[in-house]
């Protein structure tokens, strides 16, 4: 069944308000983290996810929605990823983004390519593309910098599986706009 | 002039945002004078330049990321501006600390002051903070790069010397979206231009608190001279280019005592 426009602008609404949730997180973390590698990484990939949240907010203008509309998730994805938020240790930060939330997040827009009619949604489908080659190479970038930092050690080695299985237990993300904060930013 | 509950440290009586998180490896200091200083371009000079300009960058990185985090009603398009420059003060960062290792420096070799973090992040609006970050300090390294280039370049190392060029380049853009959206957010509200004037005029005071004076020496001897606690030459071109009128260049050349590095048409 093809989505609804208002479906669609949801979702990529949805998508919006992680991408500025995680340039927040990664600006939150940067002046809080001391180790330099992780720093630099940290602040390259704030304009990575400024670069989604901007594409993905023009986008919504053309699905009938306001232009950078936004659209909270569900409670129970927007709980994980405060959890992701607030860590302290670097290596939570470093495992947590790169190996539970940035996969789930993939896991996520792939199944919107898979559900979407990828003619009639064919700039959601290109934007989505590019985000999603952006990601692969957020995720090695990240492992190049575990490998110069073998030092980073978590204190809970289970804790990244942990908050991506919480993250996957959230079926759909995507609130109702009654139901939710929807912005525009 | 900070509204938030953020940490602070003093220094010789003066109120400053508490330090960036740094590694163990480095040791933060406090004032100029702390700082291993030496004059000239020995290999151990190099690489002290080097080291503390890659730290200043971390620091640029550091300011714009809490600036998005601290003001996110900010209108987007400044925070796409904010986000930009984050990335880039740590690609300028990473690329300080590589070239920085290749002249067999390494991380924490010197003492660093986070001085723009602690002094920036005292101000409570983002206005004031472009104000300082931007529009002061960083068009302070626009013209101390405009000089450096040459320096790094006669002593032989080309390659810093077009790192640093290149590094330039992307400080223009700074300076620049920071003068257009201190302008455009003026015409909104002109009560905003005095929050940019209390600013200026706190950071004006911190300088005069902690700056050093002439006669001074730093901890590794040397000798703070007229010329060293003097503004850099004014870069005169670049100043334009990143959105400075000429009568606003032109205070900035009286306050340096009209040393300038003069635009190609003027030589």
């Amino acid at each position: 069944m093809t989505q609804s426009i208002r479906d669609r602008a949801d979702t990529i609404a949805t998508f919006r308000w992680v991408s500025v949730h995680l340039m927040e997180t990664l600006a939150r973390w940067v002046p809080s983290t001391p180790e330099l590698e992780v720093k630099i990484l940290f602040g390259r990939h704030i304009w990575e996810f400024a670069q989604h949240a901007d594409a993905l907010g023009r986008r919504t203008a053309e699905l009938r929605a306001p232009l950078h509309f936004t659209l909270a998730p569900v409670n129970a994805y927007a709980a994980v990823l405060e959890e992701l938020a607030t860590v302290k240790g670097t290596a939570e930060r470093l495992h947590g983004l790169y190996q539970a939330i940035i996969p789930d997040l993939e896991a996520r827009y792939h199944r919107y390519l898979g559900e979407t009619n990828r003619l009639l949604d064919e700039p959601s489908v290109r934007i989505i593309d590019r985000i999603l080659a952006d990601l692969a190479r957020l995720q090695a970038d990240a492992a190049e910098t575990a490998g110069v930092r073998p030092d980073l050690r978590l204190a809970d080695p289970k804790w990244p599986e942990r908050l991506r299985t919480r993250a996957l237990e959230v079926a759909s993300f995507v609130a109702s706009r009654s139901g939710s904060l929807a912005e525009v930013v | 002039m900070t509204a938030t509950a953020a940490p602070v440290k003093t220094v010789q009586g003066v109120t400053l945002r508490l330090d960036p998180a740094r590694e163990p490896c480095f040791t933060v200091v406090h004032t100029d004078a702390e700082m291993a200083d030496w004059p000239g371009m020995s290999d151990q000079s190099r690489r002290e330049r080097l080291h503390r300009h890659m730290n200043n960058e971390a620091a640029a990185l550091e300011i714009a990321a809490q600036c998005l985090v601290d003001f996110p009603e900010t209108p987007w398009d400044l925070r796409m501006q904010l986000a930009r420059q984050s990335a880039d003060e740590a690609r300028h960062t990473s690329i300080l600390l590589q070239r920085l290792c290749e002249l067999g420096g390494r991380k924490g070799e010197f003492p660093v002051a986070n001085f723009e973090w602690c002094v920036t992040l005292m101000v409570d609006n983002l206005p004031g903070r472009l104000a300082l970050e931007n529009r002061t300090f960083e068009a302070g390294l626009i013209d101390i790069l405009g000089s450096l280039r040459t320096t790094w370049r006669a002593a032989g190392d080309a390659t810093t010397a077009d790192l640093l060029d290149g590094i330039l380049a992307d400080e223009i853009t700074h300076v620049r979206f920071a003068n257009r959206w201190i302008k455009r957010l003026t015409e909104d509200d002109p009560r905003i231009l005095l929050r940019v004037a209390q600013a200026v005029h706190y950071l004006r005071a911190v300088n005069e608190a902690l700056g050093p004076q002439p006669g001074d020496t730093n901890i590794v001897g040397t000798t703070f001279t007229q010329e060293r606690t003097q503004a850099p030459a004014v870069y005169v071109e670049a100043r334009l280019e990143a959105g400075f009128t000429q009568d606003e260049v032109l205070e900035v050349l009286r306050q340096a005592g009209f040393r300038s590095i003069l635009p190609e048409e003027l030589k």
